[in-house]
This record gives structure tokens, sequence and C-alpha cells, in this order.
């Protein structure tokens, strides 16, 4: 092949990849307001903004009539219950605030093309239909459409694949999905050799620690009760540690983030998590960005006005504008900081803890965020004065986090499943977000530069063969003196 | 020059080149530095000098803007790696190769200098070279360690007071020393602040060790896979041994390069944290001990070394008994860390054989790859807690680290029988490519 074969091939593959990684940001559609639902900042009824590719928005007047607007019953029922199982705090608005993002997971459309997973099909269909009507009407018939649609892709799927539709009998789900779990761990190699190894490896830490004091250092001796308190934790590490393995769609080299599972997380953030858990460093802002949740800019600057901030200017509470962080949320009885919480717990390190499982599985925290909320097993126990749960995927087995979440806790206005499964992914995929907010743009960036380098590679391999002919072929070459 | 290996030096052809040469004769320095005849019979594994360099240019590049948004503060360092992870314009991608760049720095430098105790590259002439760059690694690791406590995370936090915790073992003055490098009683803001100004200022000093480690092999001439020296005798033969850096040097290190920074890049892009530790995503809490503190990876075989020597070990107890309890086992096990890399270091004196390159030497071969598998097993004993069998794997693997430089490299110099040795470099690499005169052999 000639040089400029080689370098027309590898153009091709590089305007390929590049085509491949556009598709992820193909055009959203997302009405700023619906009637009939109490947005915050009212725009006029019927006014849609699309957002194009390129990030500029076009606003178009469609008038009153397309929009059917039908009386206000799927929000007015939303609201109530979704404020009602909030966590009661200082901070948050949660029900006007949730309304902001449930309006938004409701009326975008996703583009996206990687996960042809159920929760997916169960997104589009009340988007085709008048948007307001569809979450309390189709309610059912779009789980059943739910259930259909893993059980035709089931046998493809993965089996680690935790399908919504399984966990439509609320109830009776724990079993069955313990069952499944198993099955699924089975199955993965990874997860079922990682989860006791992790155990005893943390059983181990405590000894580990002691013994690199006696070992290395003074000053953590003196940290003595500290270490006590790790020992703690650990010693009750009876049994063993169960992550699941979750397919999210930001898994893999390729994996994107999927903007209507980021807002749904956000409304799960909003109702449940807020209570306890700040995220001091995210700017509410980025809540807008591209390759995040996507909120239209004026419902994410209602969102952050539902929240208060000290400002020490006026010595007064404020609203917080856009370029203020999430709450940080601390003291007695408060959760820790979520912001980064899914880097900062380690799923799994599969396969044979070299953890390679990172390329393509993800780095395991958001698993890690799903197990945890998925693995009370509802035992509970007194001590010292808490009260312990029992959780599978903890380490020690007993968090003082009670259960947080429940089935149907919260209502998604697209009506996506609000079963325990569903929701925890959702809010495991927007730690996720949280914690690595620019993970698209980075991946893209790293896909560019691969595919540069590799042509690189090839230009530079030819060159330096074409250079060496003559000094490796001496005989070969008349009148050669090299 | 007169030291170097013959060969057409730079002439200033015009007036204006003549001007600048005879005032500030730098364009000279360049094109002798570029063109230096390099043995033509170099192999592959002598493209990671190239990769090193780059490595530093990187680090120094991306640590400078990195510095330009960072605030080394212990209330503030945390949140303002977060500022550039989510807030700086290509933050997240600088602070990535940052990170990593650090990890290929130690890759490319232990590939380095596992590639110079193969072929010998450490016997003379070129001690200096070895031992500049031993300096070199020294300072890195000073470096890399600084850099790690900057985003004060966990991690960050209690590697810093586990690693100076090893200073306050010496017997006397260690507490004093200890209290010394922190700036006060335990890590704090005092060592934030000096540690950052020292991650800062040694990469320099590294580039000046590095110039003087070029300088070193520039004089001395490259070593190459047979260990001969490229004839001085005239020009004309030095010629047939070599071939000038620039093109042929600079092309193929380039090709090697481009495939590391591919996978680099793929790492950096796909899996960033890899090798990372996620504790180092909590915040830095002097009360909350992690769980199991472990250093980066690169760190980690002459940690296992540190953690091998307990007080169980005969060997140990011996020298306690002998010191009067002086050396414990904590101070032995500091000495057996420091002491691992002193006698790498001081390889060119203990190893006696008169063959320079291991391709030469059929056992030495053995002991060599067997000393490379035992670099392997030490890192991966370092990662692993210190009970069970782990302790007697990383005693084991400390043990032959110190028998390889101490024992074996000078004994074997004395009872091997090296294979017979081509004459000259050209014959070599004749017998691979090429000239039916010269048959292999």
């Amino acid at each position: 092949m000639s040089l400029r074969n080689v370098t027309l091939t590898a153009v091709a593959a590089l305007s390929l990849g590049m085509a491949a990684n556009a598709q992820s940001t193909t055009t959203v559609t997302v009405p700023l307001n619906e009637p009939g639902t109490q947005a915050p900042v009212p725009t006029g009824p019927g006014t849609t903004v699309t957002r194009l590719p390129d990030g500029s928005s076009t606003v178009e007047t469609t008038g009153a009539a397309p929009a059917a607007p039908a009386p206000a019953a799927p929000a007015a029922t939303a609201a109530p219950v979704a404020a009602e199982p909030a966590p009661v705090t200082a901070e948050p608005e949660p029900q006007t605030a949730a309304e902001v993002t449930a309006q938004a997971a409701d009326t975008a459309t996703p583009a996206t093309t990687e996960e042809p997973a159920a929760e997916e099909a169960a997104a589009e269909a009340p988007a085709e239909e008048p948007a307001a009507e569809a979450p309390a009407e189709e309610a059912p018939a779009e789980e059943a459409a739910a259930d259909e649609a893993p059980a035709d892709e089931a046998p493809a799927e993965e089996a680690a694949e935790a399908e919504p539709a399984a966990e439509d009998e609320a109830v009776e789900e724990a079993p069955a999905e313990e069952a499944a779990a198993d099955e699924e761990a089975a199955q993965d190699e990874a997860t079922e050799d990682e989860a006791p190894a992790e155990a005893v490896e943390d059983e181990a830490a405590a000894e580990d620690l002691t013994e690199d004091v006696a070992v290395a250092e003074d000053s953590t001796e003196e940290d003595a009760p500290q270490i006590d308190e790790a020992a703690e934790a650990t010693e009750a590490a009876t049994h063993d540690q169960v992550i699941h393995d979750v397919s999210f769609s930001f898994e893999g080299p390729f994996g994107t983030y999927d903007q209507l599972q980021l807002q749904r997380g956000l409304q799960v953030y909003t109702e449940v998590c807020a209570g306890c858990h700040g995220m001091k460093q995210v700017p509410l802002r980025t809540l807008s960005d591209p390759n995040g949740p996507q909120l239209p800019e004026d419902q994410m600057r209602a969102y952050a006005g539902e929240l208060s901030i000290f400002d020490p200017e006026l010595d007064d509470e404020r609203p917080r504008e856009p370029t203020d962080m999430f709450p940080t949320i601390e003291g007695e009885g408060m959760g820790p900081d979520l912001s980064l919480m899914a880097k900062a717990r380690a799923g799994f390190h599969g396969p044979y803890g070299t953890g390679i499982n990172q390329l393509f599985h993800g780095i395991g925290g958001p698993e890690y965020i799903y197990s945890i909320l998925t693995g009370y097993t509802g035992e509970e126990m007194e001590q010292a004065g808490t009260v312990l749960y029992e959780n599978t995927a903890f380490p020690g087995g007993w968090i003082s986090m009670a259960p947080p979440l429940s089935d149907d806790q919260v209502t998604y206005e697209d009506g996506s499943p609000t079963d325990l499964n569903s929701m925890a992914q959702d809010i495991s995929a927007f730690l996720m977000w949280t914690a690595e907010p620019k993970m698209m743009e980075r991946k893209q960036s790293g896909l560019v530069a691969v595919l540069f380098l590799i042509v690189l590679t090839v230009l530079l391999y030819l060159t330096n063969k074409r250079l060496w002919w003559p000094i490796k072929h001496r005989d070969e070459v008349a009148g050669s003196d090299r | 020059m007169s030291a170097g290996i013959p060969t057409d030096h730079y002439e200033p052809k015009t007036s204006a080149e003549r001007w600048i040469d005879r005032r500030l004769p730098i364009v000279r320095l360049l094109v002798d530095f570029v063109t230096l005849p390099t043995p033509r019979n170099l192999n592959w594994w002598w493209i990671w000098g190239i990769v090193l360099t780059f490595c530093l240019v990187l680090q120094l590049a991306t640590g400078i803007v990195l510095a330009m948004h960072y605030t080394p503060h212990v209330d503030l360092a945390f949140g303002s790696v977060e500022h550039i992870m989510r807030n700086v314009n290509g933050g997240y991608f600088l602070r990535y190769l940052h990170a990593n760049g650090a990890s290929l720095f130690f890759l490319a430098v232990y590939i380095h200098i596992f590639r110079g105790l193969y072929y010998g590259s450490y016997k003379a002439p070129r001690e200096i070279t070895w031992i500049v760059g031993m300096l070199i690694y020294i300072a890195m690791m000073a470096t890399a360690f600084m850099g790690y406590v900057l985003p004060w995370g966990q991690m960050s936090f209690w590697g810093a007071t586990v690693i100076t915790g090893l200073f306050g073992a010496i017997p006397g003055v260690g507490p004093a020393i200890q209290t010394w490098l922190l700036g006060g009683p335990a890590v704090d803001n005092a060592t934030l602040n000096r540690f950052f100004s020292l991650h800062y200022l040694v990469p320099f000093v590294i580039a000046a060790l590095v110039v003087v480690h070029f300088w070193a092999f520039h004089t001395t001439g490259n070593n190459n896979p047979t260990g001969i020296e490229v004839r001085r005798t005239s020009k004309e033969e030095a010629k047939r041994d070599t071939l000038p850096f620039w093109p042929y040097f600079v092309v193929k290190d380039l090709v090697g390069l481009a495939i590391v920074l591919v996978i680099f890049f793929a790492v950096v892009g796909f899996m960033p944290n890899y090798l990372g530790h996620p504790d180092n995503y909590v915040e830095a809490n002097p009360l909350v001990t992690p769980a199991h503190i472990v250093p980066e990876w690169y760190f980690l075989p002459f940690y296992a070394i540190l953690r091998a020597f307990t007080a169980d070990v005969w060997l140990v107890m011996a020298v306690n008994w002998i010191t009067f309890g002086i050396v414990d086992a904590k101070f032995f096990g500091v000495i057996a860390m420091f002491g691992a890399i002193i006698v790498m270091a001081l390889v060119p004196w203990l190893d006696t054989s008169r063959v320079r390159s291991g391709r030469y030497r059929p056992q030495f071969k053995w002991w060599f790859w067997l000393l490379a598998v035992d670099f392997v097993v030490l890192t991966w004993a370092g990662a692993m807690p210190a009970e069970g069998i782990y302790p007697y794997i990383a005693l084991a693997g400390a043990a032959y680290w110190f028998a390889y430089f101490l024992v074996i490299l000078p004994l074997l110099g004395v009872i091997e029988r090296p294979l017979p040795i081509p004459n000259t470099i050209e014959e070599d690499f004749d017998a691979h490519y090429g000239r039916a005169t010269h048959p292999a052999e």
C-alpha cells in the first residue's frame, strides 16, 4: 500500500470516528413551558425552544392549540406525592424545584442512539402523545410497554442489565430481585470474585493499618481512637459486600450520559437526598451545561432561586445565583457531601484486582451507590444509641443511613418507572455526572487524540522505514557508503 | 569536544553565522547536539529516553497551567482542584494529563533503568551518567510524592503523614527532622504550602540534572545492545559504527513515542482514574484514617521493602541486638528502603564482569530477568495488606533485590564465562541487516 493510500484510509477512519461521536449530541427539543403545569417562570404557552446541536437555540411560537392544554391534573397529583416523602429540611423547597426538573424530564425527547434500554422506550412513549396528558393516563400502559421491551431484548441484552420491568410488583420484588442479582453475580465473574475479596480486604485493612503504624510512623499512633473507629466499622464485616454491576449508558470509551436519566436523577436528589446530603462542589449553572441534565436556562435559574444561601455582605439569606454551588449540608446527623461520591467509592476492582474493568464498565462508583440504595435487608440494630441498618453493599454490613428510597417515592412526569431499582439507577447516574461533569468532553478529546496519534504513528512508522531502508540494505544500494 | 566520537562538527557558512558563532556558539552547540554520532544498532529499548524527555516537558507545561488555578491552602486546595475540573477551560484534561503523566513518567523511567541494567549502561565510562540518572529518579520520586499531596484528598494527607513519618524513625534527630519537614507537629497548612513550593521547584532541578545527564552521555557516547564502544580511531571508522542522531534516531524515537502516546491518551481519555485512589476524591480529614493507606503504584516496590522487615525477621533482631536497640524494626525498614535505591546507584562498582552487555552473559540473563520479575512482585506485594502470606513474599522479594546487587553481580563477574562478542558495532548491525561479507556471529 502506498503512503497516500494509508493516509487516506487513516483520515477516513478518523472522520468516521468523529461522526460517530457527533451522534451523541443530536438535537434535543426542550419545550420550555407546558400549559397545565405550574412553571415558576411562565413564558407564553406554546413557546418551544429547539436546541440545536451547536448549542444555539431557536424559539418558535406554535400557538396554544397543538399543545393540548389538558387540565393540571398530572402536575397537581404529582406535586403532593413528590412532596410527601421528601425529608424535611430547612434549605430547599423541594416541591417547586422538583417540578421544574420533572417538567424538563417530561418534555425533552432523547435522540441518543446508544441506549435501546427499556427506560428509553418508556421515556419516548409519552413524548409522542400530547405531553401533559401522558403521565396520568398512560402510566400503566406505558409500564406494560416497558415490560415488553426488555422481555424482547432480554436474550440479547446482558443479563447484568437490571430490567426496570422486573420490579413492577413492588412488594414481592425483593426476593425476585435478589435471585436475579445472584444470577447476575454468578455470570459476572468480576463482581462475584471481587465482592468477597473486597470484604476481606476491608477487614484486613484495619490490621494492615496498625501494621503501618507500627512499622512506618509515629503520628498515627496519636490518632489511635480514630483507628479504632475505623476498625470498628470493619470489624462487623462478617458478610460479603455485594456490588451489583449495572450497565449504565456512560460506561465504556463511547458511553454517554442519558440526559433524561440525569434529569430524573436530579429530581430524586432534590426530593430525597438533598435533605441530608449537600453537593458543595457542583455549580448550579452546570445543570444547563451541554452533556449534563441540560435544564433550560430559566428552569436552572428557577431551581437555583429556590435554594437560599447566607450572604455575609448582606448579612442575610438570599436566593442562590446560577454561579453559586449546590448547598453545603454539614452537621449532626447529616450525610457526606455527594459531589464526588461516584468517584470516591470503588465499586469493583476486577478482573483479578487489575481494575481494567474501568475501561468498559466504568469506575464502579455509581454501582456502589446503586447497590447501597438497593442493598437494605430490612434488619435493624441499635448500637451506642444509633440505629444501624443492615446493607449488603456497605463495608461492614451496617449503615447508619435509614433506607432513603422506596418504591414510587418520587413521581416522574415522563412516567418513567419509579420502582426502587429504577430510581436508584437514576440517582447513581446523576451522581456520576456531578462527580465527572466533563466526562463526555473528555472521552471525545481522548478519542480525537487517539485517532490523530494513530495516524501520526502510521506516518512516522512509514517515514522511519523509508529513512532506514538504505541503511539496512546497504548491499542493495549501489555506491552507498552508509 | 575533543573527548567525543570523531565526527564532522558544525561549520558556520554565512558571515552572519560566523558573527554569531564568534560571540555565542549556541548554533554550534545545538547542531552538534542533534547530530551526535549514535551507535547504529540501538534497538527499541532505547526509545524511552525521548519518552522521558517528553514527560518532563508535558509535566512542566501542564503543571505550570494547573498552578495558575490551584490554591495551596488546607481549606481551599480540594475545592480549587474541583474548580480546575469544572470551571477552567480544558482543566479536566490538563489535570488528568498531569496525574497520568506522572505514571507514564515512572513507567518510562523504570523501563529505562532496567534497560541500563541489562545492557550494562552503568559501567565505565558511564558511571556519572548512571549516578546523575539515579539523582533524577530520586528527585522525581520527591516531586511525585509532593504532587500527590496537593489535591488534599484523604490519600494525600495520610500518604504525607506516613512518608514523612519515615524520617521520624531516624533515632535521635528523627522527630526534629520530621517537624522541620512538616513545618509543624503534623501535616497541615505549612506542609501543604512548602510541598507546593517544592513541587514547583524540584522539576527545574530535574531539568538541570537532565542536561547534565545528556552532557555526560554525549561525552561518552551512547551505550548499545552489544556494549562495545564506537571505534574512535578515525572519523571514517566511527562513521561506520554510527549514524547521526538527527534524523535517524529522532524519527525512530518518535515512532516509539507516538505508540506510547496512543495508549497514554486512551488512558487519559477513557479511564483517567484507573491509577488513582478513590479515597483521594474525599477531602482530607485528620480525624478519619482511611482503612487502607497505599502510596501511588510507582512507590509500591520500595514500600513493600519498607514493610518487609518487621520485628520478627532474624536479621532485624540481630541488628537490633548489635546496635543496642538503636536500629529498631521501623528504622531498619527505612534503611532498607533507601538502601534498595542506594545499591542500585552503586551498581557500576558492584558489577565485576568485564563484559558490558547482558546479551553475551548467559547466566546473568537469568538473574536479570528474575530481578525484573522481582520488581513486579514487589509492586504487587506493596499493594497488598501486610498480613497473611504477603509480608513473606515481600521479604523474599526484598532479599532478592539486595542479593542481586550485593552478591550475585559481584560473584557472577568472576565465575561466568561470557559468549563471544562481535568486534565492532558495524559487524553486529550487518549481522542483522545485510552484507553477506559479514555473516552473523
